[in-house]
């Protein structure tokens, strides 16, 4: 009775994810392996969505994009959470500004840097030559060989919030003796940071890197809005390229192809996190 | 702890410089709504507008869908966090408070939920809701987002009411509460915290969410803010001055609801998240 009565509660939420997320991934599934009338076709959407020449683009981009962005995420967060944790007046002001640009909409993230960014007007091409910095205005967001770069810029500016709020609340956390002992033998802010702070938050670290891998793998709001892949395929990524192939070719098959590898990449990524951080007993993350 | 006078001001140039980086792009989004056009497309550019313009917000306000949008967005997000708040308090009491077979798959398959591309599932999602004539409808988005909501919410929620001590709920059982009474009038108003931290969470995401719009929303009576945004600037001249005012127009509300709760919010979602 008990029992029964606990998964009653449970029942809903179930019901609600089965239908909306397990069901769609089962029909995906079965997508890729058929034409568009629905006809078994075996792999061979599969091996034309691999022998696109796009989709090597993609991965390439995929990672480059991710890769990049969470060593500077990381880099950068764990400073500014090393930093909120110091005593200093206006603590609680500047940590709520801080995480400003984690709370904004990414869409206004998007826009907001793409005027800043702008080649003639923008105000950061004009910082950078009013300043001798460069001589010559940045095609930030037209030149091929920048505007990734500029949009991964984009991408820390919006995440290294979050990481800052997490690395923090793990400081919070480590015990004050820790601090203590490490003075008696003499140590530094910096042998702290190394010897205590980092060593403590390290599986806080393992996480959020997790977590940041799987939210990159989705995140496309600031490049679809900025840049649509472009220029000359340049900030394709291959979320971008399973939207183009549904509902610009609306070639489904294809797209469902190309979503079931791409499911499997991120579902390693997902296996290592839950395995590693939530424990079944009280369900929590790490 | 003492500190020395070089590492004081080390402390405040990093605290400057983060707020200076986290705020900055929001000052110069509020500079440009009121500049006119010809202040913004001028070299070099112009710090402060001579005169405060409106035209911008005019502009947004009258004479584009974003007011439609705006109130599509309300909707959607409002009865999408009240599905995910409904579906998540009865599914993370039953994780709180019952053992069950089962419970731990259970749990990690919500938490797998939350963690999945939607990239993946976007295009299936598509020909189901279309088969339901649900594409271009309030419904359809709220469900969808749903999905995004749920999981984070049913975490945080159960780590809430685990932390209510369990004698209390077990006293109003001894005298003759059934468990849904216990929890409506025990569990819940004691985690009153908790539920607005879920609230707040639940609003904003979808309040901020782009893509599952894009795909879903393809009609001006279902669009939402993110939409309208991307459509004033991906137009071959883009009028900078409006989308500066129009996202003005949907970021004020989302930092006003932060800025609010902002001690709640961060609060639950490390609870939820980090502690170990």
């Amino acid at each position: 009775m008990q029992r029964a009565q606990g998964f009653l509660f449970i029942l809903p939420a179930i019901i609600v994810l089965a239908l909306l997320v397990l069901y769609p991934i089962a029909y995906t599934g079965l997508l890729s392996v058929t034409d568009e009338t629905g006809n078994y076709v075996g792999l061979a959407n599969y091996t034309a969505v691999v022998g696109a020449r796009m989709t090597a683009t993609a991965v390439r981009n995929t990672v480059y994009y991710v890769a990049v962005s969470i060593v500077f995420q990381v880099v950068l967060g764990t400073a500014a959470g090393i930093l909120l944790n110091q005593r200093f007046r206006g603590r609680a002001l500047v940590r709520a500004v801080a995480l400003l640009p984690w709370v904004v909409p990414g869409i206004v993230a998007a826009t907001t840097w793409a005027w800043m960014f702008h080649t003639e007007f923008g105000i950061i091409n004009y910082a950078l030559t009013s300043t001798g910095i460069v001589s010559s205005p940045v095609g930030w967001l037209t030149d091929r060989d920048i505007v990734m770069p500029a949009l991964i810029a984009i991408n820390v500016w919006k995440l290294f919030p979050f990481v800052a709020v997490m690395v923090l609340a793990a400081l919070q956390a480590v015990p004050n003796e820790l601090y203590e002992s490490a003075r008696i033998d003499g140590a530094n802010f910096w042998h702290e940071v190394r010897h205590v702070m980092l060593p403590q938050i390290r599986p806080v670290l393992v996480a959020i890197t997790l977590l940041l891998i799987i939210w990159g793998l989705n995140a496309i709001t600031i490049i679809y809005t900025i840049t649509r892949g472009g220029p000359a395929n340049r900030t394709l990524i291959t979320p971008i390229q399973i939207f183009r192939y549904a509902f610009e070719s609306f070639d489904f098959n294809g797209a469902a192809a190309l979503s079931v590898m791409f499911f499997l990449v991120a579902l390693v990524f997902v296996a290592i996190y839950i395995k590693l951080f939530a424990t079944e007993r009280d369900g929590r993350l790490t | 702890m003492k500190r020395s006078w070089a590492g004081g001001i080390a402390i405040f140039a990093s605290a400057a410089l983060l707020v200076f980086v986290a705020i900055f792009p929001f000052l110069w989004m509020a500079l440009s709504s009121v500049k006119t056009l010809r202040e913004l497309y001028t070299v070099p550019p112009i710090w402060f507008p001579e005169a405060l313009t409106f035209d911008n917000y005019a502009k947004v306000l009258f004479n584009s869908n974003i007011p439609r949008y705006f109130l599509n967005s309300t909707i959607i997000s409002v009865g999408s966090t009240a599905v995910a708040l409904a579906v998540a308090i009865f599914a993370s009491y039953g994780f709180a408070r019952f053992n069950f077979r089962g419970k731990a798959s259970a749990q990690a398959f919500i938490l797998v939920g939350q963690l999945l591309p939607t990239a993946a599932i976007i295009v299936p999602l598509f020909i189901i809701l279309r088969w339901f004539g649900l594409v271009n409808s309030y419904l359809g988005l709220i469900l969808v987002y749903t999905i995004i909501t749920l999981p984070l919410s049913v975490w945080m929620l159960t780590s809430y009411f685990r932390a209510i001590p369990f004698e209390l709920e077990e006293a109003a059982i001894i005298d003759g509460c059934s468990r849904l009474g216990v929890l409506f009038r025990i569990t819940l108003p004691l985690s009153l915290p908790g539920l607005v931290a879920v609230i707040v969470y639940a609003f904003v995401t979808t309040w901020n969410e782009f893509i599952f719009a894009l795909v879903f929303a393809q009609d001006f009576r279902v669009k939402t803010l993110p939409i309208g945004i991307a459509e004033f600037s991906t137009e071959f001249n883009t009028d900078w001055g409006a989308v500066m005012a129009a996202s003005m127009v949907m970021t004020v509300p989302v930092a006003l609801v932060f800025f609010g709760m902002q001690r709640l919010f961060v609060g639950g979602l490390t609870a939820g998240a980090v502690k170990g």
